[in-house]
């Protein structure tokens, strides 16, 4: 199958997806607000524990920001929240609906309708982010162009590729497994712990910190507000950050690709990608 | 010329997980296809006949490169399904899931469309062969709705159209006139019969026996992941049909009856009474060819023959006289 080919088919899926999510448009506008909503709790802790609360907060973070940190927290946790359910969820709802036998009848490589589907959440997830973003900084009284706004926007491009090879990975134990709802939401909660939603992740132990450190999300989140709060990268330079999550793009892509095929190929040695 | 498919000794073997209560549970192996070999020839409407549990679906999977085989070898026109997945996919035109394999917040023309663009069509052609199929079908008026909105035969009608979107030689469909009214049905059949005149071969499961006689050049009965016939339907019938029986309606006397008895290859000839009509009931051992004889013989010793039915054996008197069941027992017993 040559590349034309592909691109095409790519955006037929992406072309597709679009069209359906067009027919739920309270699902557009829920999409807005909920990283709103979900930033407002902590704000409204901040708030409620005095005068020192963005002092004490500065104290840990870098910045007295705390509104401002929680709100990019959750733009971005929502970006990172919407690749896994548009992929991994995207697979299991295609096994349950019977469609995602009719995807493997046809002679196109699945990873060209994946990247169809990852297009359209891209597309989607920034949309709503950047969206909930300004709106909620409008909302809070914020300037949600200090800092570097493009440098930030930079941060969550570079990890794009990264995060869906990541969703497709997961895709790829929930088709084996067969069960998205609890697998996604359960992943939900360890991804906005590990990429630090409302904190920074230097109060971890040092395990954990490791291991926070291996998933890309976190680089996004703490690029994004150091771009734009100021907060400091990880390796003290916005451009050494970025080059780890360069290296992520090397690697998880191709494992993440590699997991899922030899996915597919133990399931249709056994019940088939039909079966539910 | 290739044969569209050729299996040799193809088997297949899941393994599932048996639940033992609420966390134990007992790895177990399911044998759904057991060496099955057969050839499908050009141009033909192949028939595969069997009950819900047979192995149909699972034949068809391994066909389609849904699924891998445990053992033995499988060619869909002349690729090796093992390998050559694609080229597989790219020549066949498959209806399986029924009205499940549709997009139900797309319209029709949005899901042929799509299905269009996994088969490598560009939007020119795409539109062409949506409206082509369109057409077919007969779905203009519904061809901008929802297929939510559509009903469950109108479902049917749009998932057979998506076999037909790559144009591909090899047509296979999946139990294609269930959920399908009488109406609905006969109308499919007959779109069916007409891809195949233009020259497609079709393999076509079903567990209608009608359909599978009236349609089917040849027809394959497995049951239980084994191949237990494979001809047309008139060898299959053949096979069985070593008693001819023929009843007699009339005045027939016991005379007449005694007559028929003492000729020769006639192994049973009973009389009986029905609605103040005599029937005599002949069964003989060379086929229809005794029946001049008969009628010579009933006529000279007095009898007045008003009617004579012939008993036609069935399809489905096959696939009895094969498995031992009926067709509908199991169908009734597997969706029990």
């Amino acid at each position: 199958m040559n590349l034309r080919i592909g691109i095409s088919v790519m955006l037929a899926s992406f072309r597709m997806r679009l069209t359906t999510i067009s027919r739920y448009r309270g699902q557009l506008v829920m999409d807005i607000f909920i990283p709103i909503v979900f930033a407002y709790m902590p704000i409204l802790l901040g708030r409620s524990a005095g005068t020192y609360a963005a002092s004490n907060f500065a104290s840990n973070t870098g910045t007295e920001n705390y509104v401002g940190y929680m709100l990019i927290g959750s733009s971005v946790f929502s970006i990172v929240s919407n690749a896994f359910w548009h992929v991994a969820y995207w697979l299991r709802w295609e096994q349950e609906s019977g469609t995602l036998e009719i995807l493997y009848l046809a002679p196109t490589h699945r990873v060209w309708v994946v990247a169809g589907t990852a297009l359209y959440s891209c597309v989607r997830g920034l949309f709503s982010s950047i969206a909930a973003y300004l709106i909620g900084s409008l909302v809070m009284g914020l300037n949600p162009f200090q800092g570097e706004f493009l440098l930030a926007l930079l941060f969550i491009l570079v990890g794009l590729l990264p995060l869906y090879s990541l969703s497709l990975l997961y895709g790829a134990i929930i088709l084996k497994v067969k069960e998205a709802n609890a697998l996604v939401s359960m992943m939900q909660w360890g991804v906005s712990f590990l990429m630090g939603v409302f904190f920074p992740i230097a109060v971890f132990p040092p395990l954990l910190k490791l291991v926070a450190l291996l998933f890309p999300p976190t680089w996004m989140t703490n690029g994004v507000r150091s771009a734009l709060l100021g907060v400091g990268y990880f390796f003290n330079a916005w451009y050494l950050d970025l080059a780890v999550l360069w290296a992520f793009i090397l690697v998880v892509p191709f494992f993440g690709y590699w997991v899922f095929s030899r996915t597919e190929i133990s399931i249709r040695k056994n019940e088939g990608v039909g079966q539910f | 010329m290739t044969s569209p498919v050729r299996t040799e000794n193809l088997s297949k073997t899941y393994h599932v997980r048996a639940r033992k209560g609420l966390f134990k549970s007992e790895k177990r192996s399911v044998e759904a296809l057991k060496g099955v070999s057969l050839d499908v020839r050009p141009g033909e409407i192949f028939g595969l006949l069997g009950p819900n549990g047979a192995g149909k679906t699972t034949l068809i999977k391994l066909l389609t490169t849904l699924l891998l085989p445990t053992s033995g070898m499988a060619w869909v026109n002349g690729y090796d399904v093992s390998r050559d997945e694609n080229k597989i996919r790219a020549s066949v035109g498959c209806m399986l899931m029924g009205e499940r394999g549709l997009y139900w917040k797309l319209t029709a023309r949005e899901n042929l469309d799509y299905f269009g663009a996994l088969y490598h069509l560009d939007s020119v052609q795409r539109k062409q062969r949506t409206q082509q199929i369109i057409d077919l079908l007969d779905m203009e008026d519904i061809a901008d709705r929802m297929v939510e909105s559509y009903s469950s035969g109108q479902k049917m009608k749009l998932a057979f159209g998506k076999a037909l979107v790559n144009d591909a030689p090899l047509l296979v469909l999946d139990e294609p006139t269930n959920t399908l009214d009488v109406p609905s049905a006969s109308e499919l059949r007959a779109i069916v019969r007409r891809l195949n005149a233009e020259g497609k071969t079709i393999i076509y499961t079903t567990h209608i026996m009608t359909e599978a006689e009236t349609l089917c050049e040849r027809v394959a009965i497995i049951d239980r992941g084994e191949l237990l016939a494979l001809g047309t339907v008139q060898e299959l019938k053949a096979s069985l049909q070593q008693e001819n029986v023929t009843h007699i309606e009339g005045i027939i006397s016991s005379r007449s009856a005694e007559a028929v008895r003492s000729l020769p290859g006639i192994l049973r000839a009973t009389r009986d009474s029905l609605d103040s009509k005599e029937m005599l009931t002949v069964v003989s051992a060379s086929g229809k060819e005794s029946l001049p004889q008969i009628i010579e013989a009933l006529t000279r010793s007095g009898a007045v023959i008003q009617k004579i039915i012939p008993e036609e054996m069935t399809l489905e008197d096959v696939f009895i006289a094969k498995t031992g069941r009926t067709l509908a027992e199991d169908t009734r017993q597997a969706n029990a």
